[in-house]
């Protein structure tokens, strides 16, 4: 099952201290506010986070730091549905 | 019963917790967490227990069940439970306030007596809960509301009064080494005896607001910067080379086999 | 078959307990309860879970009590007067939290230090009131080595049933005083209230009493003596809560005050009724053998105070109350009768004699002859 890095946003309290333990800088500080007035992080070009690309081949959870260090227990992975090759229909 | 996910550990209803933006206690969570899921520990033979603070509101979060009692006495609520129950993984979470200040004499005597707890102590320098007064922690200099020109006595090195006293496992992280926080949960929850894990963890609210450090990021990059490991810290006085007064010193205190009580039948 | 032993009453005390299923003692030496944790100390690693452990002070000693009642063990506790000022806040705690254990309270001396070996009654109050906030306590007091024993199992029985801790408030000459005492080969042991896992941990239903699982039966309970809701979830800042919690928890114990009260009644008809509690209940037993004009009521529950016993007395002109304090329990009547109440408190350790009773009685009798 591949999985995708997402942050709860009704947990998240916007301390940002995912931005800084993360390798990629995949956590970017957050600009503008959501309906709590919290300014999330967000996640620039989440696909490179060792985690998703990897922990199928591997078989185990990696990295995780961002995970870990969150003090609001936010970011998670999401199971997403396998990339199927016989949904793409390519068009002449 | 195991849990199938990690999430499965908290009480989905009372998330989000009270805890400030950035406040270290969230991440010492996390790390137990991740040490009891790893462990695989069953949900239901597992007990948090907790005095009053900051830190000790967190067996509230757990899907477990949990006692969180009067302000200092965790650890002799919890000796009655896992004499109880000697089967029970039962894992304290306390504060510095309440360990060392009101809870010492229950702290020291934990730890004589050895008895099978693990005992996690978020340590942030303050008393969080009640707006940030001083506690036996808090750094010589540094501002609380009830140390307004600098605290000027000498804090406690919970981590060597642990030793001294007789814990059979006894470790000093940060919020900042999540991992190594981690491990060591795993190695005091599989270590007979008391296992004593000290966290040095952020409080922006009252701690970082008064010295400098008012963004959670300062104060866990804090951490990271005067963070010096035991070893290297040993090392240092072998070579009469001073250690700076800010510095946290991390890892491994001990790790031994003195002999316990209470622990599994 | 029962047997007969010649004991005192904190080795009756104890042995009681240990009929009564009681798995788990932790406690902190003081004068002159320490034969209870001696005796524990011995009998309770011979039983199965069974657990002694001798604290480092009363404070963890009442603490550990209560941890170990949330494993479903029958846990007790012993201490005399300072220790019991230490215990306040924990019985408070169990009190909030519902949790079923018993403190003995083998009464001596005080205020302080005071007299380490002699007698008082001076605990009766703070027994009540000791604790902070609003709450309502169960309180038996046992007037010889007989009643040690027999109050001792309906201690553990009463605190199962209504969820809360129970008080059995002794004193140093019944506790260190050997007699003759029956024990039975078995007694009778009342569990609490069942509960299934499905159920909230502190929701009730009429009785106002939540059924008790104890940790490890799948419930997850969260237990804090915060203002919690009937999940045991915080939530202090509510006002409704916190009057519905602690109204429901006095109320529990104090509505069923005529369930609980055992009292004895001598002679109800007479005008000079002494109402006696815990030691001086002995002389005035040896009084009422001699004059027959005096009646009794001797109460073997203090609190909750069964205040509608007071009415039974028809031709009451006074009640005398003779205890090992400056009058405590004699305001307790005051408030709730309208005829005269004679305190007769004693200090320093001697427990009234039969000749000083029946001078305070006679002194009354002359007072009325005059008027």
């Amino acid at each position: 099952m591949m999985k995708q890095l997402t942050i709860n946003e009704t947990r998240c309290k916007g301390c940002n201290l995912c931005t800084m333990v993360c390798p990629y800088k995949i956590y970017q500080i957050g600009t503008t506010p959501n309906r709590r007035g919290i300014y999330v992080p967000v996640l620039h070009e989440s696909g490179r986070c060792t985690n998703c690309r990897l922990q199928e081949l591997y078989g185990r959870e990696l990295c995780g730091g961002c995970a870990l260090i969150c003090p609001d227990q936010a970011i998670s992975w999401i199971p997403v549905p396998q990339y199927k090759k016989s949904n793409i229909i390519i068009e002449y | 019963m195991k849990a199938q996910v990690k999430e499965d550990w908290f009480r989905q209803d009372r998330l989000p917790h009270i805890f400030c933006v950035g406040c270290g206690n969230g991440t010492v969570i996390n790390c137990v967490v991740d040490a009891v899921y790893d462990l695989e520990l069953d949900i239901d033979k597992t007990v948090f227990i907790s005095g009053i603070g900051c830190s000790s509101r967190a067996p509230g979060y757990m899907a477990t069940d949990s006692l969180h009692t009067t302000h200092g006495r965790a650890l002799a609520f919890a000796t009655g439970v896992k004499l109880g129950r000697p089967e029970f993984d039962v894992i304290v979470f306390t504060g510095d306030g309440d360990l060392a200040a009101i809870g010492g004499n229950h702290f020291i005597h934990a730890c004589r007596r050895n008895i099978d707890l693990t005992v996690v102590c978020m340590n942030n320098q303050i008393y969080g809960m009640t707006g940030g007064q001083g506690s036996p922690c808090t750094p010589i200099g540094k501002l609380s509301t009830t140390t307004p020109y600098g605290a000027n006595e000498t804090p406690f090195d919970l981590c060597e009064l642990a030793v001294a006293a007789g814990a059979n496992y006894v470790a000093r992280w940060t919020s900042y080494h999540a991992k190594e926080l981690r491990n060591a949960v795993i190695k005091g929850i599989e270590t007979p005896g008391l296992s004593f894990i000290e966290v040095a963890c952020q409080c922006p609210t009252s701690f970082g607001n008064k010295n400098k450090l008012r963004q959670p990021i300062d104060h866990v990059n804090f951490f990271r910067k005067n963070a010096i490991f035991l070893q290297k810290a040993k090392k240092m006085e072998e070579e009469r080379k001073e250690i700076p007064a800010e510095a946290v010193i991390v890892g491994e205190y001990a790790r031994r086999s003195r002999p316990v009580i209470g622990g599994r039948i | 078959m029962s047997k007969l032993e010649f004991l005192q009453g904190n080795i009756a005390c104890a042995k009681g307990a240990i009929a009564a299923g009681c798995t788990f003692f932790g406690g902190y030496p003081i004068t002159p309860s320490t034969e209870v944790a001696e005796y524990m100390a011995e009998a309770l690693p011979k039983i199965e879970r069974g657990c002694f452990i001798q604290m480092e002070d009363e404070i963890a000693g009442i603490a550990s009590t209560i941890g170990a009642a949330w494993t479903g063990a029958r846990s007790m506790t012993a201490t005399s007067g300072p220790g019991f000022s230490l215990m306040m806040e924990n019985i408070g705690y169990a009190f909030m939290t519902e949790t079923p254990c018993v403190i003995v309270n083998v009464q001596r001396g005080g205020p302080s230090t005071g007299q380490p070996t002699m007698a008082a009654q001076g605990d009766m109050m703070q027994a009540r009131y000791g604790s902070h906030g609003d709450y309502a306590i169960i309180a038996l007091c046992p007037a010889t080595v007989q009643e040690c024993f027999e109050l001792t199992v309906k201690a553990f029985n009463l605190a199962d049933q209504f969820r809360c801790p129970v008080l059995v408030m002794t004193d140093e000459i019944i506790g260190h005083m050997r007699e003759r005492v029956i024990i039975p080969d078995s007694v009778e042991i009342i569990p609490p209230k069942p509960a299934k896992p499905t159920d909230l941990p502190f929701a009730t239903d009429e009785t106002e009493i939540p059924g008790f699982l104890p940790f490890g039966s799948g419930q997850r309970t969260h237990v804090t003596g915060l203002t919690h809701d009937e999940r045991g979830y915080p939530d202090s800042a509510d006002p409704q809560r916190h009057e519905t919690l602690v109204t429901r928890l006095v109320h529990k114990i104090e509505s069923k005050r005529h369930e609980i009260a055992d009292y004895e009644i001598v002679n109800p008809d007479a005008e000079i009724i002494f109402v006696c509690y815990g030691v001086p209940v002995r002389s005035v037993q040896q009084l009422a053998a001699q004059d027959k004009t005096i009646g009794y009521l001797k109460l073997r529950i203090v609190w909750p105070f069964p205040e509608e016993v007071l009415k039974q007395f028809k031709c009451v002109s006074t009640f005398i109350v003779p205890e090992m304090n400056l009058g405590m329990i004699s305001r307790e009547i005051e408030r709730h009768t309208t005829v005269p109440v004679v305190s007769a408190g004693k200090i320093g350790g001697d427990l009234h004699t039969a000749q000083e009773l029946q001078e305070i009685a006679n002194a009354y009798k002359a007072t009325r002859g005059r008027t």
